[in-house]
């Protein structure tokens, strides 16, 4: 998309394109007025040199009357006007005149001009004759002008322009070109380097700057980009104080647990069994809330979405298989098992941990609520979308279930299904679920499954429905240092 | 006051069915600001039969573990004066005095990087004292039989492809290179070398590298193969030295058997 390159490109370079056709035209018609003049001052002069001589002639010899059928006859042009006049400056057949040629007539008087003058941009020719009697008189003839329509049409249409003219029309065009080229990419340029490090930012690599380049700029787009720096500076502090923030959080709230839990461990050392029952309560409760703590500080970290800078590519097939083997392997000490009934391979953009940690709240959910001996299935399959191919991934148990009114409210945070016996969870596994697919663009839901029991789908957007070998295995990589 | 409670000593060893018996009265180092836990702590790895000091800054815990008085080193990871994790490179950058990081900040990255820096294990706070006991055993049983391996003279040699494991030296050399890998990633390394081909689960490598029971939801496993493929990186030809094989565990590829095809 580079629309404002273009924009700037064209438009700069039409506007030289316009002028320099205009220049172009308006010098080629001002040349072939210039021949226009020159071929009607050639054609038309000499027809006036020897009318004014003629006239002349008659006046001085024959008299008024004669002139008067010798200029009838030669004006033939109604458009044509002409006046003679006599020594003394007056009309010899007693024609007004207008003031302008009164003062042509005056100023060829006093002249000794006897050549032609020619006033081409008024198409008026004037000669002063001296006569057979020796008499001085001034003729003068005003030509129409050609009119304005015509002229200009006619320039417009067949102007007589040099094709070494056209040469030079373009070459200016061409340089106006590259300039115009090299103009709209010093502007674009920068632009797009901006934008190329906003879209980074939006990616979540808080690390990124802007190009130099465009910080060696002295125009506005250098401030922009400076401006742009600090912000994206104060970004990436504020997702590192949070950060630091949930760790302080995690170290002052686990600290007590902590003593607690070994000073547990020496009051077991020498108990009656009723005394033991009390502690077995006292570690439960303690677990309890380092579990709660747990949950809350995890929905802190999804809802600030301080992990999202450790997002990438990778397979969901294989998350999914360890999902499974971790789950069953704790079903099983409680008589139950979870197994990976179908799956596909599939590749997905996202924080893996992040998404094992949802997917694993919902199949240690089911496990918990399922009927002892049975076996919690889960499944994956890629199903058309909207906007491309989607993942669903669905974990069905044979426990309850859930009432239908409370079905879409078991995502909502600390919600509890009233007649549930079951205390383990916390409230909050579901709501970090739920939020942490919202934030993968995906979709969670329940429904009661046919025959008893939960079913829980989630949906997620896949990359591509077949993993490449660069994603076979699920890479846990150490997240790469902020950039300081 | 130390009181030895070789019963309960003795059970975990059985349970974990290796015969390498700890060291006599180990001595423990604990590193940890917080003042109470170091004396609980204390109070309660006394009675497990170890000897324990306690120290509360990075700079005191830097000069004790090089002190060479200890067997094992308790590390947290949040020091009021410099980061756990420095700690734990300036140890590591002398000794391969067993570490054991402990850390309340409930971020996954403490854990890999940890593993990955050279700590031996890892458990996150709050802790059952149990687990603490029993991790630091696993942890002094598979150091003790590194080091009864380590025969100088009598050199082990393990060669895969092109990989080269040393026992006498502790050494990993692929194409010739020498890699560099914590005590763990070599045993590791070693288990999976020596049953290239084949699968091995994960609670069978738990037990055999880590010296302890699997336990379903720890990672520490997964983090160090991990960073060991991190490591040693992908073959010539493109394809995954370690695969992880579908819910049942990890194998070591051989040349012909990747070339095959992905599995």
């Amino acid at each position: 998309m580079r629309r404002l390159f273009y924009k700037i490109f064209l438009w700069f370079w039409l506007a030289i394109i316009v002028v320099s056709v205009t220049l172009v035209a308006l010098t080629a018609s001002e040349y072939s007025r210039a021949s226009e003049d020159e071929h009607w001052s050639s054609k038309y002069g000499p027809i006036v040199d020897l009318w004014a001589q003629r006239e002349a002639e008659i006046l001085d010899s024959e008299g008024k009357n004669d002139l008067l059928k010798y200029d009838s006859r030669f004006v033939l042009e109604p458009a044509l006007r002409s006046y003679m006049f006599d020594a003394s400056g007056s009309e010899v057949l007693g024609r007004v005149a207008p003031p302008r040629i009164m003062q042509i007539a005056a100023q060829l008087a006093s002249s000794t001009q006897i050549e032609p003058q020619f006033y081409s941009s008024e198409r008026i020719i004037a000669k002063k004759t001296i006569g057979a009697g020796g008499h001085a008189y001034v003729g003068i003839v005003v030509y129409p002008q050609p009119s304005v329509m015509r002229r200009r049409l006619f320039e417009f249409f067949s102007v007589d322009v040099d094709p070494k003219d056209l040469l030079r029309l373009g070459a200016v065009i061409a340089v106006a070109g590259l300039f115009c080229f090299w103009l709209a990419r010093q502007i674009t340029r920068p632009i797009g380097k901006l934008r190329l490090a906003t879209r980074e930012i939006a990616n979540e690599h808080l690390e990124t700057r802007v190009d130099k380049e465009v910080l060696t700029r002295r125009d506005e787009l250098a401030d922009l980009g400076r401006d742009f720096d600090r912000m994206a500076q104060r970004l990436d502090s504020l997702v590192a104080a949070q950060r630091r923030l949930l760790a302080d959080v995690s170290h002052a709230l686990r600290s007590p647990l902590a003593r607690l839990s070994v000073a547990l461990g020496l009051a077991r050392e020498d108990v009656t069994p009723e005394t033991a029952r009390h502690l077995d309560r006292i570690e439960l409760e303690s677990d309890r809330l380092n579990s709660l703590i747990g949950q809350l500080l995890t929905m802190a970290r999804v809802e600030g979405g301080v992990d999202l800078d450790q997002k990438k590519r990778f397979d969901l097939n294989l998350l999914l298989e360890e999902i499974t083997a971790d789950g069953d392997y704790e079903a099983r000490g409680k008589r139950r098992s979870v197994e990976l009934v179908t799956t596909t391979p599939c590749v997905v953009d996202g924080v893996p941990e992040m998404l094992r940690g949802a997917i694993e709240n919902v199949v240690r959910n089911a496990v918990r609520h399922t009927a002892e001996g049975t076996t919690v299935a889960i499944s994956m399959n890629s199903i058309p979308g909207p906007s491309g191919p989607r993942a669903l991934i669905q974990v069905r148990d044979h426990g309850p279930g859930v009432p239908e009114a409370e079905l879409p409210e078991i995502f909502v945070p600390f919600h509890r299904v009233p007649d549930a016996s079951h205390q383990d969870g916390t409230g909050l596994g579901l709501a970090i679920t739920e939020r942490t697919i919202r934030f993968h663009a995906g979709s969670v839901s329940a429904v009661n499954a046919p025959g008893g029991g939960l079913l829980v789908t989630i949906e997620l957007p896949i990359v591509s429905s077949s993993a490449s070998p660069a994603t076979n295995e699920v890479d846990r990589r150490i997240p790469t240092p902020v950039r300081s | 006051m130390i009181r030895l409670i070789t019963l309960m000593r003795a059970e975990l060893r059985v349970s974990t069915g290796s015969n390498t018996p700890v060291p006599h009265t180990p001595n423990v180092l604990v590193i940890d600001d917080d003042v109470e836990l170091c004396e609980l702590i204390s109070q309660y790895l006394e009675r497990q039969g170890f000897a324990v000091e306690c120290v509360n800054s990075g700079v005191d815990g830097i000069e004790r573990s090089l002190s060479g008085h200890h067997t094992i080193v308790i590390l947290d990871v949040m020091l009021p004066d410099i980061k756990g994790f420095e700690v734990l490179n300036r140890i590591r950058a002398s000794s391969q005095l067993p570490v054991l990081m402990l850390t309340a900040r409930g971020n996954e990255q403490d854990r890999i990087l940890g593993l990955e820096m050279g700590a031996d294990d890892y458990l996150p706070k709050p802790f059952n004292p149990r687990e603490l006991s029993a991790r630091i055993e696993a942890i002094l049983r598979r150091s003790a039989r590194d080091e009864l391996e380590q025969k100088p003279g009598s050199p082990e040699r393990i060669v895969v492809d092109d990989v080269e494991l040393d026992k006498g030296t502790r050494t990993v050399r692929r194409s010739g290179q020498v890699i560099d890998l914590t005590t763990v990633e070599f045993d590791l390394l070693e288990t999976l070398l020596r049953t290239a081909g084949h699968v091995l689960s994960r609670e069978e490598m738990v037990r055999r590298v880590l010296n302890r029971e699997f336990s379903p939801f720890d990672r520490s496993i997964d983090t160090h193969i991990s960073n060991l493929r991190k490591k040693l990186g992908r073959r010539p030809n493109g394809y995954d030295r370690i695969k992880g094989v579908r819910g049942v565990g990890y194998l070591y590829a051989l040349a012909y058997d990747s070339d095959k095809g992905d599995n």
